[in-house]
């Protein structure tokens, strides 16, 4: 009987990979995740997350780092959890400043600002801490998250987000490497323009109270999982600010004091 | 006619007294030039009791509040030296009927400055850039008014604090802002929100204070505008706002 309940949550979890492959691969949106998962079972949106990470590297999809997902408190307190949540980054989604993204590439996207870190070292091992993200990490970038949801509406729990790579999308990153010792991660204003109009305000504080911070639990959970953060890996830390819409044909800049500019532009 | 004498008066003796009024707007019918002159009497009401202006605060500085408020400008208030708080000192909320605070950058201008004025020029006027904090408590019931009852109303002011004066060519158009309660984040933002830079607050403080013919004084004090939402102040909380390179600005609350 146990057997036989493994069975049939196996085969819901990879119905629920395949509804969300099939939505991203098609540019579409599916209904939500949640419901035909326990309520609240983490576990069991990792592995549909984790099948989907499994079959796009054998299709050849080449994993450039993780984004974390979830870190404002008062999201979190909205989606009723007290942890981020992570998604990996695959070279195919990362985009140059200023080069335009079709817009029809990512659905129903929205753009946040964030801190992207970049390592020199492997993040492996027990017990890290902040000493070892520190040491490990080779400069900090500005850097534009354009999330998306393939779950309609963007009507997402925690359990919708996780499956669905953590609504992940684009990420553009910043062209000038920061130094850890020259920038103020948590003082860090952040401003986000759409068309000269400020869409999102916000500081590094926002990001669960450091963004180092958040890629120390992103270190820790990698380690857990068994797929730990390698040297040239980005980490995209978590937004500064809230996420503001985007349209197409729109422009969105963000400015975080201490490292600079980027900019994320749409196709018609 | 609009007796202006007998609003301000009224105004001016619920700041004094700390007692919520109903809006002006309820009883009297008055433009935004008569709330601005009603304004100035109640200011010159504090004046003739012994207190000493001392600067101005502009309001509305964040374009998603103006929008909000359907507003295409800013408002400003009149501040006094009765309504500094040391930094780092102490308030009783029995001064106040239902105070808010919020995070502000400051100025201090060592020379009049005069309008028109180029955002060159007016930085030239400037002495120093502070970490702010401004404590708003609008003194009509519930925290409702119409634009015209919130400028008879000193745009809200209350109590001002500013922290470490710094260098005028400090940069401070997109400083990360931290206001604290306990030591816990309560607000988050940056010196962005007051209109994008908070030197443009300044020149068009330049043209406010110019239209009522004013014009800002040496010496003085001017509160950019709120970077982020206002917070309810409660009893025995301690107060910091934090600015990126501009160090921090505190009080205290009493029990």
């Amino acid at each position: 009987m146990a057997a036989k309940t493994a069975t049939k949550k196996e085969k819901t979890i990879k119905d629920a990979a395949r509804r969300i492959r099939t939505a991203w691969k098609n540019g579409k949106t599916t209904k939500p995740i949640r419901d035909v998962l326990p309520k609240g079972d983490i576990d069991a949106a990792y592995a549909i997350q984790q099948i989907n990470t499994d079959i796009w590297i054998d299709e050849g999809r080449r994993v450039i780092g993780r984004k974390i997902g979830l870190t404002a408190k008062p999201v979190q307190a909205q989606l009723g959890v007290d942890q981020p949540d992570y998604g990996i980054i695959y070279a195919d989604m990362a985009v140059v400043d200023g080069d335009e993204i079709d817009f029809k590439s990512v659905a129903q996207p929205k753009a946040e600002a964030e801190v992207a870190l970049v390592l020199a070292e492997d993040l492996d091992g027990d017990q890290l801490t902040l000493l070892d993200l520190i040491a490990a990490t080779a400069y900090a970038l500005p850097a534009i998250e354009v999330v998306g949801s393939r779950i309609a509406n963007w009507d997402i729990n925690i359990l919708d987000t996780i499956a669905d790579n953590a609504s992940s999308g684009k990420i553009v990153l910043g062209t000038r490497p920061v130094l850890l010792d020259d920038v103020d991660l948590r003082m860090c204003g952040m401003v986000m323009e759409n068309k000269g109009e400020q869409v999102s305000i916000g500081a590094g504080v926002a990001c669960l109270g450091n963004p180092l911070n958040a890629a120390v639990w992103l270190a820790r959970k990698m380690v857990d999982v068994g797929m730990p953060l390698l040297a040239g890996d980005v980490i995209m830390t978590g937004a500064l600010g809230p996420m503001a819409p985007i349209g197409p044909g729109e422009v969105i800049e963000a400015r975080i004091s201490g490292l600079g500019s980027v900019r994320a532009v749409f196709s018609d | 006619m609009v007796d202006i004498a007998k609003l301000a008066r009224t105004v001016d003796t619920a700041a004094h007294k700390a007692k919520s009024i109903p809006q002006l707007s309820e009883k009297a019918k008055y433009s935004l030039d008569d709330a601005y002159a009603i304004q100035a009497a109640s200011i010159q009401r504090r004046l003739d009791r012994g207190e000493k202006r001392n600067g101005m605060k502009m309001g509305f500085t964040s374009r998603a509040k103006m929008i909000q408020m359907g507003l295409n400008d800013m408002i400003w208030g009149r501040l006094t030296d009765q309504m500094m708080i040391e930094d780092g000192g102490t308030i009783s909320l029995e001064n106040y009927v239902h105070p808010r605070v919020e995070p502000e950058i400051a100025f201090l201008l060592k020379r009049p400055l005069s309008y028109p004025c180029t955002a060159a020029e007016a930085l030239a006027a400037v002495d120093g850039v502070a970490p702010a904090m401004e404590i708003i408590d609008s003194r009509y019931r519930n925290f409702k008014f119409s634009l015209e009852d919130v400028v008879a109303d000193n745009a809200s002011s209350s109590s001002f604090v500013v922290g470490p004066w710094h260098r005028p060519d400090t940069d401070i158009e997109n400083l990360g802002m931290i206001m604290e309660f306990n030591g816990r984040p309560v607000q988050i933002g940056s010196s962005a929100a007051i209109l994008g830079q908070p030197v443009r607050s300044l020149v068009s403080a330049a043209r406010l204070t110019a239209e009522a013919g004013e014009g800002l004084q040496a010496g003085w004090i001017v509160m950019a505008g709120g970077a982020t939402a206002a917070e309810a102040l409660r009893p025995g909380v301690h107060v910091r706002n934090s600015v990126q390179g501009l160090g921090s600005v505190a009080f205290s609350v009493t029990e």
